[in-house]
């Protein structure tokens, strides 16, 4: 068998990104509207924006970062290459690039996916709408990860894919973990924001995993050390980082392919980020510094991946 | 006993409707609901399911056909249609530019060969192919059909594919044409006739084995009882033709699909070729020649390539030896492939042998090689850089079917019993001024086949498209891309002029 062009595995990482991209997209939106209904002033929309250090970019075209500006710009907004609708897009664009080396089953639903995000309006997003929409979008990645799960064989590419995929997950959780300490200010508190906490791990389908973990009550600090270092919780960091290690290794070990001295010192960064990074005393703002220096991490072990085996030849 | 409750029912309604509708709700319509093909009229023409007046092979499956209800027929081709969108089946259309990707229409009821007609077009079109290869070698090399008088030297020589580049170099096992299309008609007597060859990168294959199975999962139970000749085999089949072409001493060959990419109007059947061979998809940037050797870009670095089913054309393969400009191609192939250290399928400089001009002369071409007659005629043609065939191609401008020869995908073809004045009178001029680049033809009443238009079933025009390759030998997949034109009276069946397609059975 011949190897794998360089071109198509690239492809093939970014539309594991894109993908989970726009299912994390949904979840976020989701939780911003959740977090607002009880609340008479409305959501805030900025946040979402300051998440994503969108909020300079979302100025330039837009006015008031109100429910439906702020919803169009990361649902249906085409202009903004992070939007879910450019996520998916890029993603079809990327599949149907490497469309031979997909299952049709894989390609098929992506297909389906696409035409069923073209066909949204403003309408269909609009605050009352907008939490049944993310549903189904996030529904709808996930159907096609269990597509690849079952279906996408398990050469070269598919460790590609799951990188791709892993490493836009780790990212998203440390920007949802990040949003959900930008609205307490005692992180050793376990009472007055246990309805805030909950709707957080909802989103990311934790609440129950952690309520187990802890079921006597829970303070700030263990919401984070669950999702950035708990190794059974699919999202948490830590899990993410183990997978992009093991397909790493795999790469080595059942693709022939060489070590690449870069590569490997941009993970052991990472991991070394990961573990040491948080110290003792969390507070808010050292939390934020941590995210910052974990999202770095993350996106410099994403470049050599394209340097080291992608972009090269 | 259901007419008699019909009758029943018709005189007294009411109270007894109702328990007797309750009782049983099938039998209260029990008169044999209208099938699609009640309202059938194949007019003048020949027609691939009735013939002229029923064909002995379709008997069984006009008999499955015609057991079915319009809902059923309409529900059944929805269901394919929602198949073919879902999968994303689309090609481009180049003069529609808010419509990147559209669906070639699939038309549910199949087109037939029998036994017979197959043994006809496969010998027919294996003769054609092997002329092909054996001009397309003369013509690079001593020209002796030149010299023996039978084709003017400067029709061939001067034609705008012909590749002076080609001269004296010859590709592995002398085949040029691996991957041949050759364009067929029926007339009204149900005779087949060559209409064109496709000897460069003729497209279409993925349509005849996606539609087959389309077919499969749409209509089951119109297949049952019926023999018919697989065609899954093709990539196989390529395959085994493109390793037995490689260059000499390369005993287990890399070999690669080269397309334009995805803006390509046939991207589909590239992806389509990639997984049934097997083999990497590649574009122009994936590929890079080191010292006359070809290698592809792959996460372990630089891999030697020996053999490229290219689709694209001789003029973009390649900015140094051809187009400068262009950003498909691979700088130095041209040279890798002349030292021989890849093979391209098709050769470059195919072009020549299927311009419209040449094809006037195919009859001609396959007496002087095979010393045989075509087993399948062509259409009479008029070639227009003759006194002759202009003369008579201006006195019957508005009889003959005149088409430029430089063009593909029926671009400018003008039919003059349904053109108008104005048209005629453009053509003319053009015709008068630039009398090289055209042929005319008879109009050909071509063969019909029923097809489902709206609910019902009516006569549409259809061509047949069949697929030779050849390596060291050729084979031709039994069956081909039968081409519809969808509109009513329409003789234009390519899918860039909103033809559509059929699956395509030959029995076994």
């Amino acid at each position: 068998m011949a190897s794998l062009v360089a071109r198509f595995g690239w492809n093939i990482f970014w539309l594991g990104r894109y993908v989970e991209r726009a299912e994390a997209l949904a979840r976020i939106l989701d939780i911003n509207e959740t977090y607002a209904r009880d609340k008479p002033e409305g959501p805030d929309w900025l946040r979402v924006l300051d998440l994503y250090s969108d909020t300079k970019r979302f100025k330039k075209t837009n006015g008031v970062a109100d429910a439906a500006s702020v919803s169009n710009f990361y649902v249906l907004d085409t202009n903004n290459f992070t939007s879910i609708a450019s996520s998916i897009a890029a993603a079809r664009g990327n599949a149907r690039s490497v469309r031979h080396l997909i299952s049709t089953e894989m390609w098929t639903h992506l297909n389906m996916f696409h035409n069923q995000i073209g066909k949204l309006t403003q309408n269909d997003i609009r605050l009352s709408n907008l939490s049944r929409v993310c549903t189904d979008i996030k529904f709808d990645c996930q159907s096609f990860e269990g597509i690849a799960e079952g279906t996408f064989f398990r050469g070269e590419a598919w460790c590609f894919y799951q990188m791709g995929k892993y490493l836009e997950r780790a990212d998203q959780t440390t920007r949802i973990l990040d949003m959900g300490y930008d609205r307490i200010t005692d992180v050793e508190d376990d009472g007055r924001d246990s309805i805030h906490w909950s709707v957080l791990l909802r989103s990311v389908a934790g609440y129950h995993a952690f309520r187990s973990l802890h079921p006597a009550g829970s303070s700030a600090r263990d919401i984070a050390s669950f999702l950035l270092y708990d190794q059974e919780f699919p999202r948490a960091v830590a899990l993410c980082v183990d997978q992009i290690s093991n397909r790493l290794q795999d790469l080595e070990k059942r693709h022939d392919h060489s070590r690449h001295a870069r590569v490997e010192e941009a993970r052991r960064s990472l991991a070394f980020t990961l573990e040491t990074g948080l110290g003792q005393r969390v507070t808010s703002r050292r939390l934020h510094k941590f995210i910052d220096d974990l999202q770095i991490a993350l996106g410099d072990v994403s470049a050599e991946i394209g340097k080291g085996y992608l972009l090269s030849g | 006993m259901f007419v008699i409750l019909v009758v029943y029912l018709s005189l007294k309604p009411s109270a007894r409707y109702l328990r007797i509708r309750m009782t049983n709700n099938r039998t209260t319509n029990p008169a044999k609901p209208a099938n699609p093909f009640d309202a059938y009229d194949q007019g003048e023409y020949f027609c691939e399911m009735f013939g002229r007046n029923g064909l002995s092979h379709t008997r069984r499956i006009r008999e499955q056909l015609t057991s079915m209800d319009s809902a059923t027929f309409r529900r059944r081709s929805k269901d394919a249609e929602r198949e073919l969108f879902n999968l994303g089946i689309t090609f481009t259309v180049y003069t529609d530019r808010d419509a990147i990707d559209r669906i070639l229409p699939f038309d549910v009821i199949p087109r037939v060969l029998s036994r017979k007609d197959w043994r006809t077009i496969d010998a027919g079109v294996k003769q054609r192919v092997a002329a092909l290869n054996l001009f397309l070698h003369d013509i690079y090399h001593d020209g002796k059909i030149f010299k023996d008088g039978i084709i003017p030297e400067a029709l061939v020589r001067g034609n705008k594919n012909y590749r002076p580049e080609m001269e004296g170099f010859s590709p592995p096992q002398g085949t040029y044409v691996h991957i041949c299309g050759t364009d067929l008609v029926r007339d009204e007597k149900g005779r087949f006739r060559v209409l064109e060859d496709n000897a460069r990168t003729p497209s279409g294959v993925s349509y005849v084995i996606e539609n087959r199975h389309l077919m499969m999962r749409a209509f089951p139970d119109l297949a049952d009882g019926v023999p018919i000749m697989d065609v899954d085999d093709y990539g196989r089949r390529l395959m085994r033709a493109m390793s037995a072409v490689a260059p000499a001493g390369v005993s287990d060959p890399n070999v690669v699909i080269l397309s334009p990419g995805v803006f390509n109007s046939a991207y589909f059947e590239h992806v389509f070729l990639a997984r049934e061979m097997g083999g990497p998809l590649v574009e122009g940037q994936d590929l890079v020649v080191e010292q006359d050797k070809v290698y592809m870009r792959t996460t372990r670095g630089l891999e030697q390539v020996h053999v490229i089913y290219r689709r694209i054309d001789d003029e973009f393969l390649d900015p140094t030896a051809f187009n400068a400009k262009s950003m498909l191609g691979v700088p130095g192939l041209f040279e890798a492939y002349r030292k021989g250290n890849v093979t391209l399928a098709n050769a470059v400089g195919t072009g020549v042998a299927d311009d419209k001009a040449v094809y006037a002369y195919m009859p001609r071409i396959i007496r002087y090689y095979l010393d045989e007659d075509a087993i399948i005629e062509n259409v009479p043609t008029n070639i227009c850089r003759e006194a002759e065939g202009l003369s008579k191609t201006l006195d019957n401008l508005d009889q003959l079917v005149t088409k430029p020869v430089g063009e593909s995908g029926g671009y400018g073809v003008v039919i003059g019993p349904r053109a108008s004045k104005r048209a005629l009178s453009q053509l003319r001029a053009k015709l008068k001024a630039d009398p090289n680049n055209f042929i005319s033809q008879p109009l050909v009443s071509l063969s019909v086949s029923p097809t489902l238009i709206g609910g019902a079933v009516e006569p549409r025009h259809v061509d047949l498209r069949p697929f030779a390759l050849t390596g060291d030998s050729t084979w031709v997949l039994p069956g081909g891309l039968t081409r519809v034109a969808m509109k009513r009276g329409s003789l234009i069946v390519n899918s860039s002029q909103g033809g559509g397609s059929k699956d395509t059975w030959v029995l076994g």
